[in-house]
């Protein structure tokens, strides 16, 4: 059986987490050819304001699409993803 | 026609039956506050879990033997449906069809509910951070998104005529952008898109997973071989790759089957080889959406 990709996004380093807000980043977004990735206001989390929300987070929606071209963890300025076969 | 059109058109193509632009459904389904509470957390539609399960991984989900036939079954139900909007939280009734651009021009001129306003696409945002201003709405969403400061152009007008929206969409069309109308919920028609694959939420479930998440148009291309000048630019330009340039008898070639009748190859031919013919008068793509 072929082996399954798994992203992971270190949300210790980016995110609402980390006080890096990927919204003024997102170079994994714009750098994943198939577009994997999906920039999204964190689920449950406690929003100053819920029509302009200040907590998001990025994560890998579509891993089998991923062609293991490493651009994302290579252009990752804090290095937050792991990718695993 | 398409089943929308043969359930919902009233004689028509669907998006062209102006009772689904009107306020009365806004009223009856109360779909101000629906779609205030749908449009503010947009962006985690696809990561909330829908009886247990989410959009993530669910590509591999999907492989599962039966299992996933059951998961693709569930999702393709949920977007098809036409029972009254409950849960903004899903995309309940969220359907829709590439149309070319004289459809879509037909919309804004004859269907389309004023006010309308030009908003950055929820799409191209989740999935590539960027604000790009190339989706019409109409009705009640200028109210709801006037409210929504990230998807409020910066750049580009806001509120727009009746006679702007049309030069607005055209402009994205002969971008190479292709339209789509759609249902948000059933059966209120509320927005124009000028889409892209992939980032496009609506056309990459069924480009790459086969979910039937969007209706091919009413229409199809047609090539014409003597006035084709084989310079490529189509091969390169169509999103659902439908034009290929076959090496062996070295001219451009159509694959019916792939395509979706956007048009948008039309735009960039300078030799004005290729025309949208209805879908229905050719019998091998005849019903197939």
């Amino acid at each position: 059986m072929k082996k399954k990709t798994k992203i992971s996004i270190d949300y210790n380093k980016c995110g609402d987490g980390a006080g890096v807000d990927p919204r003024d980043c997102c170079i994994c977004l714009r750098v994943c050819k198939p577009a994997l990735f999906l920039l999204h206001q964190t689920i449950g989390a406690e929003q100053k304001d819920p029509y302009d929300p200040e907590k998001w987070r990025v994560i890998a929606l579509w891993p089998s699409l991923c062609s293991l071209c490493m651009s994302c963890v290579n252009e990752c300025p804090v290095n937050a993803i792991t990718i695993v076969q | 026609m398409c089943e929308l059109c043969m359930k919902h058109g009233a004689g028509r193509k669907w998006y062209l039956n102006a009772q689904h632009y009107s306020d009365k459904i806004v009223e009856k389904y109360n779909l101000r506050d629906y779609l205030m509470e749908q449009y503010k957390n947009f962006e985690q539609v696809s990561v909330r879990k829908v009886h247990g399960f989410n959009g993530v991984g669910l590509d591999y989900k999907l492989r599962i033997p039966v299992i996933g036939r059951i998961i693709k079954h569930t999702a393709e139900k949920m977007l098809h449906s036409t029972k009254p909007p409950a849960n903004p939280l899903r995309a309940e009734g969220h359907i829709g069809q590439v149309v070319p651009l004289e459809d879509g021009i037909a919309i804004l001129e004859e269907c389309a509910a004023e006010p309308m306003i030009n908003k950055n696409c929820m799409c191209r945002y989740m999935s590539r951070g960027e604000k790009e201003a190339c989706c019409i709405n109409f009705g009640v969403m200028s109210d709801i998104i006037e409210k929504l400061p990230r998807f409020i152009p910066e750049k580009d007008k806001f509120h727009l005529t009746r006679h702007e929206a049309i030069e607005r969409f055209t402009e994205s069309n002969k971008k190479g952008y292709i339209g789509t109308i759609w249902f948000g919920p059933f059966p209120y028609i509320n927005n124009l898109c000028s889409c892209a694959n992939p980032e496009c939420a609506g056309i990459r479930p069924r480009l790459d997973f086969d979910i039937f998440s969007i209706y091919k148009a009413e229409y199809i291309i047609q090539l014409d071989h003597q006035k084709c000048s084989d310079c490529m630019l189509c091969v390169s330009r169509c999103p659902f790759k439908a034009l290929t340039f076959d090496r062996s008898k070295k001219e451009v070639r159509l694959d019916i089957y792939k395509c979706y009748g956007c048009g948008i190859c039309r735009h960039f031919c300078p030799d004005s080889a290729l025309y949208l013919t209805p879908r229905d008068s050719i019998p091998e793509t005849c019903g197939k959406y």
